[in-house]
């Protein structure tokens, strides 16, 4: 099944398919009826718009013959199983009344999508393909298997949504924190795997990225209590604002060597912004990770050079983060840029037995090593780190990183 | 005697439940049969391990994962309730369900001491069934139940049988009935060797982990079965959705 996306049907696409299946969910209580009928519906756009000219309520064009749709797929499977439903015997020929556009749908189908009792890979498919209209053969290319693979899977879900009984709404208010966690989640996830694959050489899937800032942004809309989707939307527009420069020649290009002003001011100045209302929210108590992390983000992006860097508050802010292993990391680096390698090295020799098997800890070892001139135990961290990796544009980078020694 | 059977069978080989009939498939024969004897208390098919959703309850967090709480090859696909005289009746009760005769497995368990016969009502329009399935270490349970066994006459409510009344009263709305099963070193498994049905000693997997008991809750929906299932004081629920 495709998706044409010509103009005018193009922009539409990107808003409206999200409302237009939650909404179908709604009326019609079938996941994959509902996508069908949705994905129908832009295939007739599509095909009418272009000569007949976009209609002036596109969206409820849209609905009424998605609408009509799922009455058709109804009768043919009642005619088939001879068997009415209740949709089938209500048979009207009218147009169903122009629909409004309700934004609870949307965010019934985001936590029903985001729903525990789902596998986390498919929490993450099954809500790019419902709210943001990727089909299982993008998504199967973003995610690295194959479009039968992610077929499987998202059939699967939607068996499980409808027989396990998964409910289609905003979890009541005692689940809402814990659940909006698990949507968050859901979207951080996606980002990540969008900005940094492990394993594809192309290395950054702008799609994915892309549709998991526009959907925590419409998160953020719905629910404007809360404050950790403003945080992880900041987050999100802090790291993303630096794609254009993080990549050059099909390799990773770090952070001290990037071109910054190829960053992307207006989503720096947007991060910013929101981090400023979180810090203005009164009562709101300690920093939720999403926005320490952001704060992190944000000092860099705010240095105009790396010597610009203020490393004594990112080194600050590490600590505010739960104390794992990679978070320490993260602050020996910081640290060692306000009181030299040697901190460094001494933050991390703890963390060896855990973190011996990930790259970025030989390769930061290297960094310490390097900066002491101890140049042939640096050598060889690089070398353990370029056999750790597993994303090829990486590895490249680190074996070129060794060479230069 | 009151006994549960635990069907398992290999998923990759459960027909699709539009081609499966169970007059066909022998069910409908040994179901009528059973009732008319007496054997037959409850029962019902299971949807399968693919729409399972296992609650764990760890150092005082909830964790909800997609899946059943072991990936065994065979998996449960159904159970029954049954009144018997000893287990060589339950055995043979067992021996003449169709899930053996059609190459799959059932693990035949006593229910624990003083079960009431169980009262299974038509289900509740716009309801769903759920078999809340108690899930424990084998050995840790193994200890309990026999410590349980040896004490029950002696009016020492711990507070293990504290939590679980709690438990009971207060999801007593939407539970239908339930009890605990004996230890897995008492279950016996019936399957098909040489062609014909032949008990073997044990459960059906030797896994970490075994069903310890159940109850058959009517909800609204899964977060309602997942709210009670975090509420156990049991380490470990699965929760499967009943097929009717």
């Amino acid at each position: 099944m495709r998706h044409p996306r010509p103009d005018p049907v193009g922009p539409v696409f990107t808003e409206d398919w999200g409302r237009l299946v939650a909404g179908l969910i709604g009326w019609c209580g079938d996941f994959e009826l509902a996508e069908e009928a949705a994905a129908d519906a832009f295939a007739a756009a599509a095909q009418r718009w272009p000569a007949e000219g976009r209609p002036d309520a596109p969206f409820a064009w849209l609905t009424t013959v998605a609408r009509n749709r799922v009455r058709d797929r109804l009768r043919r499977r009642a005619t088939e199983r001879a068997k009415l439903p209740l949709l089938v015997e209500d048979d009207t020929t009218e147009a169903p009344e122009p629909p409004e556009d309700v934004p609870d749908d949307r965010l019934r189908l985001i936590f029903t999508c985001c729903h525990p009792a789902l596998a986390m890979p498919a929490r993450v498919a099954l809500t790019l393909r419902t709210l943001g209209g990727l089909t299982s053969a993008e998504i199967a290319r973003a995610f690295l298997v194959t479009e039968t693979t992610m077929d499987k899977r998202l059939v699967r879900a939607r068996a499980k949504i409808r027989n396990a009984g998964i409910p289609y709404r905003v979890p009541p208010a005692p689940l809402l924190p814990e659940r909006l966690q698990g949507v968050l989640a859901v979207l951080y996830l996606m980002f990540n795997e969008g900005y940094a694959a492990t394993t594809d050489p192309a290395v950054v899937r702008p799609d994915v990225t892309a549709e998991a800032i526009r959907l925590t942004r419409l998160v953020r809309a719905l629910l404007p209590g809360a404050t950790e989707p403003a945080a992880l939307l900041a987050l999100m527009l802090l790291t993303d604002a630096r794609r254009a420069a993080r990549i050059r020649d099909g390799a990773i290009v770090l952070l001290n060597d990037q071109d910054r002003s190829r960053w992307d001011r207006r989503a720096i100045a947007e991060g910013a912004a929101l981090l400023r209302e979180l810090a203005a929210v009164p009562d709101s108590g300690p920093p939720s990770a999403y926005e320490v992390q952001a704060r992190i983000a944000l000092e860099h992006d705010r240095a105009a050079r790396p010597e610009d860097t203020d490393w004594a508050v990112i080194a600050r802010l590490y600590r505010l983060l739960p104390r794992t292993a990679v978070t320490e990391l993260n602050r020996a680096v910081a640290v060692s840029m306000v009181d030299g390698p040697q901190a460094g090295l001494d933050l991390i020799a703890p963390l060896a037995s855990e973190l011996g098997g990930y790259h970025l800890y030989a390769a930061t070892e290297a960094d310490f090593l390097i900066r002491l001139g101890r140049i042939d135990q640096a050598r060889a961290a690089l070398e353990r780190a370029a056999g750790l990796t597993r994303n090829p544009s990486e590895r490249r980078l680190l074996e070129a990183r060794g060479r230069a020694l | 005697m009151k006994f549960m059977l635990i069907h398992l069978l290999d998923e990759s080989r459960i027909p699709h439940a539009q081609e499966w009939d169970p007059t066909e498939a022998g069910l409908t024969a040994w179901v009528e049969e059973m009732g008319v004897r007496g054997h037959l208390l409850d029962g019902d098919r299971l949807r399968p391990s693919t729409d399972a959703t296992v609650v764990r309850n760890r150092e005082g967090r909830t964790e909800v994962l997609d899946g059943p709480f072991a990936e065994t090859k065979e998996q449960i696909a159904g159970y029954d309730a049954i009144e018997a005289a000893d287990l060589d009746e339950a055995l043979a009760v067992a021996a003449a369900h169709p899930t053996v005769l059609n190459g799959g497995a059932i693990e035949v368990r006593p229910f624990g001491p003083d079960m009431p016969t169980p009262r299974v009502p038509e289900p509740t329009a716009g309801k769903r069934r759920y078999l809340h399935m108690v899930v424990s270490d084998t050995a840790q349970y193994e200890r309990f139940f026999a410590e349980f066994v040896a004490t029950r006459d002696e009016d020492a409510a711990d507070e293990g049988e504290n939590e679980i009344d709690a438990w009971l009263t207060k999801y007593a709305g939407a539970r239908i009935y339930g009890w605990e099963l004996a230890p897995p070193s008492s279950a016996s498994t019936v399957r098909l060797q040489d062609g014909s049905p032949t008990v073997l000693d044990g459960p059906y997997a030797e896994t970490k982990e075994h069903i310890v008991g159940y109850d058959l809750l009517e909800c609204d929906d899964l977060d309602e079965a997942i709210a009670i299932a975090a509420d156990h004081p049991a380490g470990t629920v699965e929760l499967r959705p009943v097929w009717s």
